[in-house]
């Protein structure tokens, strides 16, 4: 390239690049600095906090994850299946409708519905379903989480694994129908394995933004112990002030967050 | 003949349900919101109306509508002027360190926002943006940039170089083929990519509410406060005003949308 042409294409790149290295990559290597910093002193106290503190809250988000991602993968499998054998366009979009509400709404909107005294409550009582005098709740709960992630990535996960259940040809599933195999049948032995590399691919982005959820948790979340991470990290430095625990739970998040990258780089290098 | 029964009432089930699921906390935002008043246990509201939704677009909910909005479209402006030229010089010109490049607009995918930004607020505070609308702004084109840069460079990748070439052939100069010839056949994939970012930024939460806070309001944040204080009317106004811009564009642009900008809106 000629020096000119250099030139102008360091005039680009500099100023985007300068805002996410100055906004991302500089605050990102300060968590793991500020993460042994405590009273301006090196120290692995933030760390042992971690560890006495909140244990319990890295167990519980991860398996609020897992049990999410199980059922948003599950129900995908199947849903597509029929919508991609049998074909349903009227339920096909109604599942886009959660990619355009924000995970605020998401959060808010079930918040309602499932508040002791929320909207499904009162529909359930309608049907004699349950007693409004001891109502039960699912807000506040570990079950209001798992609900609300789901609702909001089963539209992801439908999108993306029905993609890739229609680029399977139609011929196979046509054998498959001659000698008599099922709907289930064609979803196990021939969508499911030939759709495998998409659906791990989407499998470890949705279990990384539900370990990263913050807006869902601190609205539908139970405001005690154990919380989700990312609600831990904000309840540290809202009213305690204390930056080196937050930061040392910011670590534990993003030493989580590789992990499921580092399985996923591993399942994809394998297939290849 | 029975198959055919089992078959009719198996999709009507799957009708139901899904219609259920997905409308059941959207249709209680929309009963609080006309919901005058409602003593437990009635099983609707006593009294309804439009007495929230006047009193609320008097209020704060429109102040922070209109600086969300005003935040919205300086974001999507400057993100834009930005990342259309880098965006078609990643996807055209063998820049230098270009993996590098692309990794650092990458990586921001991958890991948790929240911790992340926790820090970066204390930077802007240090240079006296945070609490500031250019903090808030600075903040949202962190994601909004990651965003863009990746959608603008896989579309101008999917435009064929050789009609570029044809130009230079026939004497056009790099920079006039660039404006009369990859420019207008981007153009879909830009608006695409522009709403995107629009979206994104209408939407921000974490990082509004932490750099943001308590001077800079925007329409989630006031949403947060207002439904964890169980204003309970006011917050569900302030969510169907927020849906509003995402389902327009879902009903006016769904057949138009690829699954890759619609599996991105997903991620909002």
């Amino acid at each position: 390239m000629r020096r000119s042409a250099r030139l102008a294409s360091l005039a680009i790149a500099a100023p985007p690049l300068a805002i996410v290295v100055w906004l991302f990559f500089l605050p990102f290597l300060s968590s793991a600095h500020l993460s042994f910093q405590r009273e301006g002193e090196w120290s692995l106290r933030n760390y042992y906090l971690v560890w006495r503190l909140y244990k319990l809250d890295v167990l519980y988000t991860l398996g609020i994850s897992l049990v999410s991602l199980m059922l948003v993968v599950g129900i995908a499998i199947l849903l597509c299946g029929y919508l991609r054998i049998v074909g349903y366009r009227p339920v096909e979009f109604l599942f886009k409708i959660p990619l355009f509400v924000p995970f605020v709404v998401v959060g808010h909107g079930m918040r309602v519905l499932l508040a002791p005294r929320g909207t499904l409550n009162s529909a359930l009582a309608q049907a004699g379903l349950i007693d409004l005098n001891d109502p039960p709740s699912i807000a506040f709960t570990w079950a209001g989480i798992v609900v609300s992630l789901v609702w909001k990535n089963l539209a992801l996960a439908v999108l993306l694994v029905l993609g890739a259940y229609r680029a399977v040809d139609e011929t196979y599933l046509e054998a498959a129908r001659n000698v008599g195999a099922s709907a289930f049948r064609q979803i196990r032995d021939i969508l499911l394995p030939m759709a495998a590399p998409s659906l791990v691919v989407a499998s470890a982005f949705m279990f990384t933004s539900m370990l990263a959820s913050f807006s869902i948790p601190l609205m539908i979340g139970s405001g005690e112990a154990p919380q989700m991470l990312m609600v831990d990290v904000f309840y540290r430095i809202n009213y305690q002030n204390d930056l080196g625990t937050a930061n040392a739970l910011g670590i534990v998040s993003y030493l989580l967050a590789m992990g499921v990258a580092g399985y996923y780089l591993r399942t994809i290098t394998v297939k290849s | 003949m029975s198959r055919g029964v089992a078959r009719r009432s198996l999709r009507a089930a799957l009708a139901v349900v899904a219609f259920l699921f997905i409308f059941a906390p959207v249709s209680s935002l929309v009963i609080w919101s006309f919901t005058r008043r409602w003593f437990w246990p009635h099983p609707f509201p006593q009294e309804w109306g439009l007495f929230y939704w006047k009193q609320v677009l008097q209020g704060d909910l429109f102040r922070a509508l209109h600086s969300g909005f005003l935040i919205a479209v300086v974001v999507t402006v400057l993100t834009l002027v930005l990342t259309v030229p880098l965006a078609y010089l990643l996807a055209r010109y063998p820049i230098p360190a270009k993996p590098l490049i692309l990794m650092v607009f990458l990586l921001p995918h991958a890991f948790p926002q929240l911790p992340v930004f926790v820090n970066s607020t204390t930077l802007l505070y240090r240079v006296n943006l945070g609490g500031k609308f250019w903090g808030v702004v600075l903040i949202h084109m962190v994601g909004a940039l990651v965003y863009a840069v990746w959608t603008m460079t896989a579309v101008f990748k999917s435009i064929p170089e050789s009609l570029e070439e044809a130009a230079w052939n026939l004497g056009a100069s790099h920079l006039k083929s660039f404006f009369s010839v990859a420019l207008p056949l981007a153009t879909p994939g830009l608006i695409a990519s522009t709403l995107l970012v629009f979206l994104y930024s209408l939407d921000e939460f974490t990082g509004t509410l932490l750099v943001g806070s308590p001077f800079v309001l925007t329409l989630p944040v006031y949403m947060y406060r207002t439904s964890v204080g169980y204003e309970l009317q006011v917050a569900s106004i302030a969510a169907l005003i927020l849906m509003l811009p995402g389902i327009l564009l879902l009903v006016l642009l769904e057949r138009f949308l690829k699954a890759e900008y619609l599996s991105m809106f997903g991620r909002l």
